[in-house]
């Protein structure tokens, strides 16, 4: 198993790249503004701003981690190595998780909306992790960061609109088959978060499997010998 | 090491790798020179398991390429010809990881003093030169002390001093029985460092031999002399082995009017352009 050099090269990696200053930007911008709202939209901003923000950090942050790695050339050697394609891609999900759980749980603390620790901190990471995971299927195919930008916008609109729509009160049951709205349900500590936890864990799963697809093809086709 | 038999591999309908074999001891450093574009990188790509979608036959350390899990490259090495290092890090902290990946490791401050960077280990990559670079790159393919190397244009970017500290470790793995391939467009460096060389264009196979006997076999070496005629400078140029034979060649000797003479031999270039039509370059 390779997970644990990978991961602690991901942690470097984000740190050393200013990764983490950003969330502690992030997280000190959103909190101020949390206090600044009245006391009646708290609530939902915060859990706005947690599912818009920490969790989907990975779809933006993967994009950039990914390209930053094509762009050193550093995934040729990690393509001749023993590191396996879902090794390289799980110390990449839980990296970005952790920071994104750890800052949910702030701004959740700071907003006063965390009802249940578990489901609240499943939701986040389950999302973040699904959220990472289509962060780097677009990133394997793309080479630009205003590449990368333009295709994030169908995966943000995708699992942000009915997310959002939910969380301000549109609650059809079968709407709870969506991952974002699955996060909101946990998130808020829902009726149906148990239902909700497993629709995600299963979305999780799906998109990580096509997200291992998508590394492994990726560094087939990196290799490091140009045509 | 290595064999390869009937291979083909093409990116789209047309072939482009066409019924290629060859063979590669164990031990050896092989050469692969060709043009861009000629191949060459497809065919390391193959050989590194990366492009399984061939036709024919890889066989690599007892074992069909395509057949091979990621423990395959427990063994192998790989030098890319443009750096592959985290910018912001350190050239330790880049070996360090990548070390980190295999179950192999070898003594990370040794290899920096060998390629002598060991005083500026700390410092972060983005602020080498290009040359520290490909050193640090070269020596991150040894870290795990890998049977098989694959280098591609080790020497690229390096003063002369470094490019010969890097020829003179290639020989040490050698000599040490490590396979090494290498592909390069440098003809000096693949006469100085190859047992055998192959020249590739075109997806194909056009030679094979070793350097001695691809520049041999296609015309023997020559004299070339100047001397004063009338009080000018006449140049006349022989093929070594008539040097016996030249009436005129003998009479300056005698009279001791040469003003210059020195052999020539056909270099790799040479060879490759006069086999392939093309040019390394």
């Amino acid at each position: 198993m390779k997970v644990r050099p990978l991961l602690l090269q991901d942690i470097k990696f984000q740190y050393k790249y200013g990764f983490y200053f950003l969330y502690l930007v992030f997280s000190v911008f959103y909190i101020t503004l949390l206090y600044a709202l009245p006391v009646a939209w708290r609530e939902k901003a915060a859990i706005l701003m947690i599912f818009s923000d920490p969790a989907a950090m990975g779809l933006f942050f993967m994009g950039a981690i990914v390209l930053f790695e094509k762009g050193e050339r550093v995934l040729d050697s990690i393509a001749v190595s023993p590191a396996k394609p879902y090794e390289y891609m799980l110390s990449k999900l839980v990296s970005i998780g952790v920071i994104s759980t750890v800052v949910a749980l702030v701004i959740g603390f700071s907003g006063g909306v965390i009802a249940n620790h578990f489901y609240f901190i499943a939701g986040v990471f389950l999302c973040s992790c699904l959220f990472s995971s289509v962060g780097i299927i677009l990133a394997a195919k793309i080479t630009t960061l205003n590449q990368f930008i333009l295709a994030t916008i169908p995966a943000q609109l995708l699992i942000n609109i009915p997310a959002i729509a939910y969380l301000f009160g549109w609650k059809p049951f079968p709407l709870l088959l969506h991952p974002g709205v699955c996060m909101i349900e946990l998130c808020e500590n829902g009726s149906n978060a148990l239902f909700a936890i497993i629709i995600l864990i299963l979305w999780v799963v799906l998109v990580a499997i096509l997200a291992e697809k998508a590394v492994a093809k990726m560094l087939r086709s990196v290799g490091g010998f140009k045509l | 090491m290595i064999s390869v038999k009937n291979l083909q591999f093409s990116y789209t309908r047309q072939p482009f790798i066409e019924n290629m074999s060859f063979e590669v001891k164990d031990g050896e450093i092989f050469g692969f020179l060709g043009p861009s574009g000629a191949g060459k990188s497809t065919l390391q790509k193959i050989l590194t398991g990366l492009l399984r979608n061939y036709a024919g036959s890889v066989i690599v350390s007892d074992a069909e390429v395509k057949r091979h899990d990621n423990s395959f490259y427990e063994n192998i090495g790989v030098d890319f010809e443009f750096p592959s290092l985290y910018e912001k890090l350190t050239a330790r902290e880049n070996l360090k990881f990548f070390s980190s990946l295999y179950k192999k490791q070898t003594d990370i401050d040794f290899l920096l003093e060998r390629v002598g960077l060991l005083h500026e280990a700390n410092k972060k990559v983005a602020e080498y030169s290009k040359g520290m670079k490909s050193r640090v790159n070269f020596i991150k393919a040894l870290l795990h002390d890998p049977i098989l190397l694959f280098l591609d244009e080790p020497t690229s970017g390096l003063d002369p001093s470094n490019a010969g500290r890097i020829k003179e470790m290639i020989l040490q793995e050698k000599a040490k029985g490590k396979t090494i391939i290498l592909t390069t467009h440098n003809m000096y460096d693949a006469t100085e460092l190859c047992d055998r060389v192959a020249f590739i264009v075109d997806g194909k196979l056009r030679a094979l031999d070793t350097p001695r006997n691809l520049i041999m076999s296609r015309g023997a070496s020559k004299v070339r002399y100047t001397y004063s005629q009338n009080g000018r400078e006449e140049g006349r140029e022989i093929p070594l082995n008539q040097t016996g034979e030249d009436s005129l060649l003998q009479s300056l000797l005698r009279e001791n009017r040469l003003l210059s003479i020195h052999s020539s031999e056909p270099t790799l270039n040479d060879i490759f352009v006069e086999i392939t039509g093309r040019r390394l370059l």
